[in-house]
């Protein structure tokens, strides 16, 4: 038997694998396709939690935003990098998963979220900015993640959350000011 | 958190943004979920112990120790196609490199640390490889042949999958 290569660990991270893992993947091999739930599973679970604000609905979420990647990924064109792709992707069954959920009275007179004292979150261990950041209300948290912690721009998050430019900035401000509240406690 | 002054308040909302991890772990295994539900229309995949692990395998190198023997007797008539070898060629570099793959993927473990039944197994299955791509440049031509080297080397891979992967939970 031919004696095995040894690989050094950080090529598991190597761009150019990483491109071959998608191909493969493409292509529908589920090895592959693993490799990269492996590779960014974590990341994905953190904008899901952060953005959902409750563990096991972001658990159930990031399980549907790989199962939709396995359908989608051969609508991946190298455009952008995969990890944009991915997390753009993601971004928005995070937010369908969202509106769904919302009940017809929340949807037809938009009445916000949870206050910041109604807010009851199972939270694993975290930052203290992230248990603050997960008491926000529901659209500033969201406007919040995506523009502070995921870097979208205020005209991208407009069109995410179907609201004017003005309103997601608002929003921003109004979540940076309850942190600055509930921080300076 | 330590008290805050409102005028460095953005500077400190930033420092603190900059240390937020960029990742987390879920709490359950979420991959068993997924892969139910990508292969949901598969059929289901039974479990096998070890020992049963190594009959399919002990039967598929006597097939190909059969076949291969069968082939060697008849004497093929020998043409080259260089397209072909490069075929077989670069099925066995891609075979070589999914192994690799699944390695790093298992922590990279040391095939002499398995029981020497199951070595032996992967010794048989690489040595059928050998023969095979030997036969190849032959014949080259020859389908079965190649149907043959695809077939073992995914033998091996399902072996060592079987070996080292880790039993995922149920959701």
């Amino acid at each position: 038997m031919d004696k095995l290569k040894i690989i050094d660990a950080n090529e598991h991270f190597n761009p150019d694998l990483e491109s071959q893992w998608i191909a493969r993947a493409q292509q529908g091999d589920q090895k592959a396709f693993h490799h990269l739930y492996e590779n960014y599973h974590r990341r994905i679970y953190a904008l899901c939690w952060r953005m959902m604000a409750d563990k096991d609905s972001a658990e159930d979420v990031c399980q549907e935003v790989f199962v939709q990647l396995w359908q989608k990924i051969s609508n991946f064109r190298g455009e952008s990098k995969f990890s944009t792709w991915l997390h753009s992707v993601a971004s928005n069954i995070v937010l369908g998963h969202i509106r769904k959920n919302k009940t017809w009275l929340q949807r037809i007179f938009s009445i916000e979220e949870q206050t910041v004292e109604d807010a009851t979150v199972e939270m694993p261990d975290c930052s203290n900015l992230d248990k603050k950041i997960q008491k926000l209300p529901e659209r500033a948290r969201l406007v919040f993640v995506l523009f502070a912690i995921e870097g979208y721009r205020h005209e991208e998050i407009a069109t995410m959350l179907d609201m004017a430019v003005g309103t997601s900035k608002a929003q921003y401000h109004r979540a940076r000011g309850l942190l600055r509240e509930s921080l300076s406690e | 958190m330590k008290e805050m002054k409102q005028n460095n308040f953005e500077e400190k909302l930033q420092a603190e943004l900059a240390q937020l991890p960029k990742e987390i772990s879920p709490q359950r295994d979420l991959w068993s979920g997924i892969d139910k539900a990508i292969n949901q229309n598969a059929a289901v995949a039974t479990k096998t112990s070890p020992k049963k692990v190594f009959m399919p395998t002990a039967w598929a190198a006597s097939v190909v120790a059969a076949v291969l023997l069968t082939w060697l007797t008849l004497s093929p008539e020998q043409s080259t196609t260089d397209q072909t070898i490069n075929l077989a060629s670069a099925m066995q570099q891609d075979f070589e490199q999914q192994k690799q793959i699944m390695l790093v993927n298992f922590g990279t473990p040391d095939i002499k640390q398995l029981p020497i039944a199951m070595q032996t197994e992967l010794i048989k299955l690489s040595s059928a490889q050998k023969t095979i791509s030997k036969a190849l440049a032959d014949d080259p031509n020859n389908s079965d042949l190649l149907n043959l080297l695809r077939w073992t080397q995914q033998q091996e891979l399902e072996l060592l999958k079987q070996l080292y992967s880790p039993q995922w939970q149920n959701i």
